[in-house]
Order: C-alpha cells, then sequence, then structure tokens
C-alpha cells in the first residue's frame, strides 16, 4: 500500500481510466468518422471497424459547405480579436494606471457585462443592425462580440497591469514619455503574456459563438462554423460516420490551438478568475 | 478667489488623470454602451410593449406581458428547469472537479496530460458539443445504448433525448462533461498554493489523512469555492446553446428554459415584446446572483 502510494500508481490508474472515459465520445467520434457507414451500419457503434476510409471526411467537407464556414469564422476572427484586445487594453490601461475619475463605478458597469445573457440584447441588436443595413453581414457581428469581450479582457488585463511597478512608468515620464508613448512601449511589451492569454481566449469565444451569429446571419455564403455546423447536423441525422466526420471538421482547430497553447488558455482562465 | 480656484483645479487634476484616461478608456466603453448596455436597456422598454417584432407599429402595454408570464405554463416549466440546471450543473462539477484535482494534486504520473485530457470538452463549441452528444444519444446507432446492450442492460435502452421522463437529465449530461473541467483547474491552482509546511506540521502533530482533509484543505480551498461558486451560478442563467442544439426545448416542453422559450417567442411566434420580458426576469436573477462575484472584483487596495 504504502509502496503504491509512494510511486502514485494507484491514482494514476484511477486517474487513466478516468481521463479515458472522459475522452471516449471524443475518441470514439475519430474511429467512426473513419470508417465506412456500410461498416457501422453492420458491426454497431462500438465495434472496431473492419475498414477504414477517408473518404466521410470529403463528403462532410463538401456537403457541410465547410471551405465557406471556415473562412467565414477566420475573417471574423481576424477582424474582432486584435480589436477586442487592443481596445479592452487602452481601457484597461486607463483603470489601472492613470488615475481616472469613477474609475469603480466604471469597472462595476463593465464586470457587471459578466453577468449579463447574450440573449437579452438580440431584439435591439437586431433592429440595430437592420437600420445600419448590416444584417446577414460577418461586419454586422463585429459590434456584439467585442461589446461581450470586453468584460473580461479589461477584467484579466486591469489587474496585471496594476502588478506592474508604478516607477516604471514616472522613469519613463521623466525622459519625456506621454501616456500613449507609455502605453505603446512599455505597458503593452511588459504585459505580452497576458494579452496573448486574453487574445487565445478571445479567439476560443469568438470562433464558438453561436446565437449572435444563428440570428444575424441567414445566407449560407455568410454563415460561421457552428451555424453551419447546426445545419449540417440536420442533414446529415442518417448518416452517422459523415456526422462524425463533419463534428471533427468543425473542431479540429479548437482541439489543435487547445493542445498547442494550452499553457496560455489554463494559465488565462486560472488568472481572470482568481485576481482581484 | 481666482488663485482657490486654481489650486483646486491642480489639486484635482492631481488626484485624477484629467482628459488623458478618457482617451483610452472611450473607444472601449463605447462599444461596451453601443453594443451591450444600451440594447439591455431598450430590452427593458420593449418589454413594456406588445410589439411582434416584424411591424413598425406597437403599443406600450405597461406590465401586461410581465402578468402573462405568470399565467404561461411554459414559462413556469422553464423556471423550474432553469432551477434544475443551475443546481445540477454546478453541484456536480465542483464535486467531480475537486475530486480531480485532489487526486491529480497526488503522486500520480503524468499530470499534465490528464489535466489536459479532462479539461478538453471546456473548449469545444457548444453546437458541437450537443451534436456529439445527440449523436451518442442516437435511440438506434447511438454509443450509450449500445454500450448498454454490450453488458447486458438491453432493458435500461432510452430514446434519451426524446421522451419526457428522460430528456432533461440527458441534456444536463454533456454540460456536466463540458464544465467539470474549469473547477478542476481552479481547484488544483489553489491546492498548490497551500504551503507544505501546513501539512508537514500536522503530520508531526499526528493529524490522520482526513483531519488534514477537512482542517487544511477545505479551509484554504474557501476563496476557490466562492469563485467557482461565483462564476458557474452566472454561466448557469445563461444557458441556451446547448439545449437549442440538442433538443431545440421538447420533447414537449421537457428540456425549455427561459433563453429558449425567449428564443421561440420572438422569432417563431413573433411576440417579440413578451419573448424580451422572458429575457429581462432571467437577467434580472443573473445580474443580482452576480453582483457579489463583480464587487469583489472591484474591490481595490488603493494606494
Amino acid at each position: 500500500m504504502s509502496g503504491l502510494r509512494k510511486g502514485g500508481i494507484g491514482t494514476t490508474v484511477v486517474l487513466a481510466a478516468g481521463a479515458l472515459v472522459w475522452i471516449s465520445p471524443l475518441a470514439l467520434l475519430v474511429v467512426t468518422s473513419l470508417r465506412p457507414l456500410s461498416d457501422f451500419i453492420g458491426t454497431g457503434p462500438l465495434a472496431w471497424p473492419e475498414h477504414f476510409t477517408w473518404a466521410n471526411f470529403s463528403e462532410a467537407w463538401r456537403v457541410g459547405n465547410f471551405a465557406t464556414t471556415y473562412r467565414n469564422s477566420a475573417i471574423l476572427l481576424a477582424l474582432k480579436v486584435p480589436v477586442g484586445v487592443l481596445l479592452s487594453a487602452m481601457l484597461a490601461y486607463a483603470l489601472a494606471k492613470l488615475r481616472i475619475r469613477f474609475r469603480r463605478t466604471i469597472m462595476f458597469g463593465v464586470f457587471l457585462g459578466l453577468t449579463i445573457p447574450i440573449y437579452i440584447t438580440i431584439v435591439p441588436v437586431f433592429i440595430m443592425l437592420r437600420g445600419m443595413g448590416a444584417t446577414d453581414s460577418l461586419l454586422g457581428l463585429v459590434g456584439p462580440y467585442l461589446a461581450f469581450g470586453i468584460p473580461f479582457e479589461v477584467l484579466v488585463l486591469q489587474s496585471f497591469f496594476r502588478q506592474l511597478p508604478d516607477e516604471l512608468i514616472e522613469a519613463a515620464k521623466i525622459d519625456g514619455a506621454g501616456a500613449w508613448r507609455i502605453f505603446w512601449t512599455l505597458i503593452l511589451p511588459l504585459s505580452l503574456p497576458a494579452l496573448v492569454t486574453v487574445a487565445i481566449l478571445d479567439a476560443v469565444a469568438t470562433w464558438n459563438e453561436f446565437l449572435f451569429a444563428l440570428i444575424v446571419l441567414n445566407s449560407d455564403a455568410n454563415k460561421t462554423i457552428p451555424v453551419g455546423l447546426l445545419n449540417f447536423q440536420g442533414q446529415f441525422a442518417n448518416n452517422n460516420t459523415g456526422l462524425a466526420a463533419g463534428i471533427l471538421i468543425a473542431v479540429v482547430p479548437i482541439l489543435l490551438a487547445y493542445v498547442v497553447l494550452q499553457r496560455w488558455i489554463v494559465g488565462g482562465l486560472t488568472a481572470g478568475a482568481t485576481k482581484g | 478667489m481666482a488663485t482657490a480656484t486654481a489650486s483646486l483645479a491642480v489639486r484635482k487634476k492631481k488626484k485624477y488623470g484629467g482628459l488623458t484616461p478618457w482617451v483610452f478608456a472611450l473607444p472601449g466603453l463605447a462599444v461596451y454602451i453601443a453594443f451591450l448596455v444600451y440594447p439591455s436597456l431598450s430590452s427593458l422598454f420593449f418589454s413594456l410593449t406588445d410589439w411582434d417584432g416584424l411591424s413598425a407599429g406597437y403599443h406600450v402595454v405597461g406590465l401586461e406581458n410581465y402578468r402573462a408570464m405568470a399565467e404561461d405554463p411554459v414559462v413556469t416549466r422553464a423556471a423550474l428547469n432553469n432551477l434544475i440546471w443551475t443546481v445540477v450543473t454546478i453541484t456536480v462539477p465542483m464535486v467531480l472537479g475537486l475530486t480531480l484535482a485532489v487526486l491529480l494534486n497526488g503522486k500520480a504520473r503524468g499530470k499534465p496530460l490528464l489535466r489536459m485530457l479532462f479539461y478538453t470538452p471546456g473548449v469545444l463549441p457548444l453546437v458541437s458539443i450537443a451534436s456529439i452528444w445527440g449523436w451518442l444519444y442516437n435511440p438506434d446507432y447511438g454509443a450509450v445504448n449500445a454500450a448498454l446492450r454490450a453488458i447486458g442492460l438491453d432493458g435500461l435502452t432510452q430514446p434519451w433525448l426524446g421522451q419526457n421522463s428522460t430528456a432533461l437529465a440527458a441534456v444536463m449530461v454533456p454540460a456536466i462533461w463540458l464544465r467539470t473541467g474549469f473547477p478542476m483547474l481552479l481547484y488544483l491552482a489553489a491546492l498548490q498554493a497551500i504551503p507544505r509546511e501546513q501539512y508537514e506540521a500536522a503530520t508531526a502533530d499526528g493529524a490522520t489523512r482526513s483531519q488534514r482533509f477537512w482542517h487544511i484543505t477545505m479551509p484554504n480551498l474557501r476563496p476557490a469555492h466562492y469563485i467557482v461558486l461565483a462564476l458557474s451560478l452566472i454561466d448557469s442563467f445563461k444557458v441556451f446553446d446547448l439545449i437549442y442544439a440538442t433538443t431545440y426545448g421538447g420533447p414537449g416542453t421537457a428540456t425549455q428554459v427561459m433563453g429558449t422559450w425567449m428564443y421561440f417567442n420572438v422569432f417563431q411566434y413573433y411576440h417579440a415584446g413578451y419573448g424580451t420580458a422572458i429575457a429581462v426576469v432571467i437577467t434580472l436573477v443573473a445580474v443580482a446572483a452576480g453582483i457579489p462575484y463583480v464587487l469583489s472584483q472591484t474591490k481595490e487596495r488603493d494606494s
């Protein structure tokens, strides 16, 4: 017993078994996506495939219109994330280092946005976008996406900025640097890890957003990945292997990004939650 | 007199940074106000009208929509479902997450990989999680029923998402799946911050394993509990995507929540006024529940 505890083998086995069960839906998805439909129907969803094929992916890619939805989601990311991070960093800088009036009121008002469900804004936002002629356009999504990203981004960034030593800023001021130059040449470079984290989390959230995209985007040419996936799910209801391939096509970028960038994702989530 | 106001102005300028901070704050605040604050407030107004969402005209009907909610059996069902959803999808991930964190904080091998695997569902799009579980729950070709048959429990196979008795529980499973990773991460961070000396001292004093857990671990986790609880609470009231994409609120009204019922009223039955009233109610509850957390985040050590 004590020997087991020393090496942690008992715990490792329990955790590994748990992790296998936990991840089994995804594992099953991968295996299913690689087998022919006839094989799946013939031997059942849990049997090891007798044949493997890539055909499900090409069919799902074509029918699911993924070339278009991928492009649209990528355009949204490119428009939204840099602007969102910059606006949030500027606001966070004002709150953390610039002695702004009504600071606590602003912080309270902005952080309260974390609690507001997106769906309370959809009717007025839809009317606004219609007035601006921005319905069924990716551009129309940028405003709401920016607004709903700001509370979390500002929360994380202002707490990071506050830890930067004031002496550095004072020294830069003595050298004649203004607030704008301090922001660009001091605050932003020193905060690179926090900025990267916030940008990654923001990108994940943007890539995954569903409700606004569902309401605003009508034509197939403008749909993003989550909305496209929902349509695809309806079309492929009886094609289990094709459906598995389509779901995988939709989630692979996020999975890859997570595996590669998980240090920042995990760090950002815990920092955003615990630092005040 | 003139010098007095001037020096007051100087002092004010010293205490606050004058106009410069606003140059930095305003772009972000403008977007936030235009696309979040203003629409939320206009929803308060629309909730007092009989607007259908399509035509140009509407009447202000006062609190009529709110009165109608009280008589709408679907609202009653949705509110109850929201409550069940909140309790279950907070409690279960907290307990599971804490258990995993304690185990991962022990001497297991390959901890970074295990941690990553348990958190993976948390980054997936909710729509894809809905698709995955819809696929697993398929009555004929789904893996859930196939697994039950494989272990000889044929009698337990069900149309999980397709019947009243199991639909709500069945949609909560994916929610638990995706939400367990976050408390696990937070608890793990909190556990790793507990100084080793506390345990060493207690062990030297002859404390048992469970005594150490209850007297050292649990008190140290109190802030983590609070944050997990607050953030989960905020998150739970927002539930929409997962239910919309798995069951569409059905069968019947079995999985209807306030968010989906709002959506159907606005975009399918063209009762935009009534729909926004539903959204207002759930938002007020969510904001009220979130205020203690928001306040804790605005507290500062003023210099």
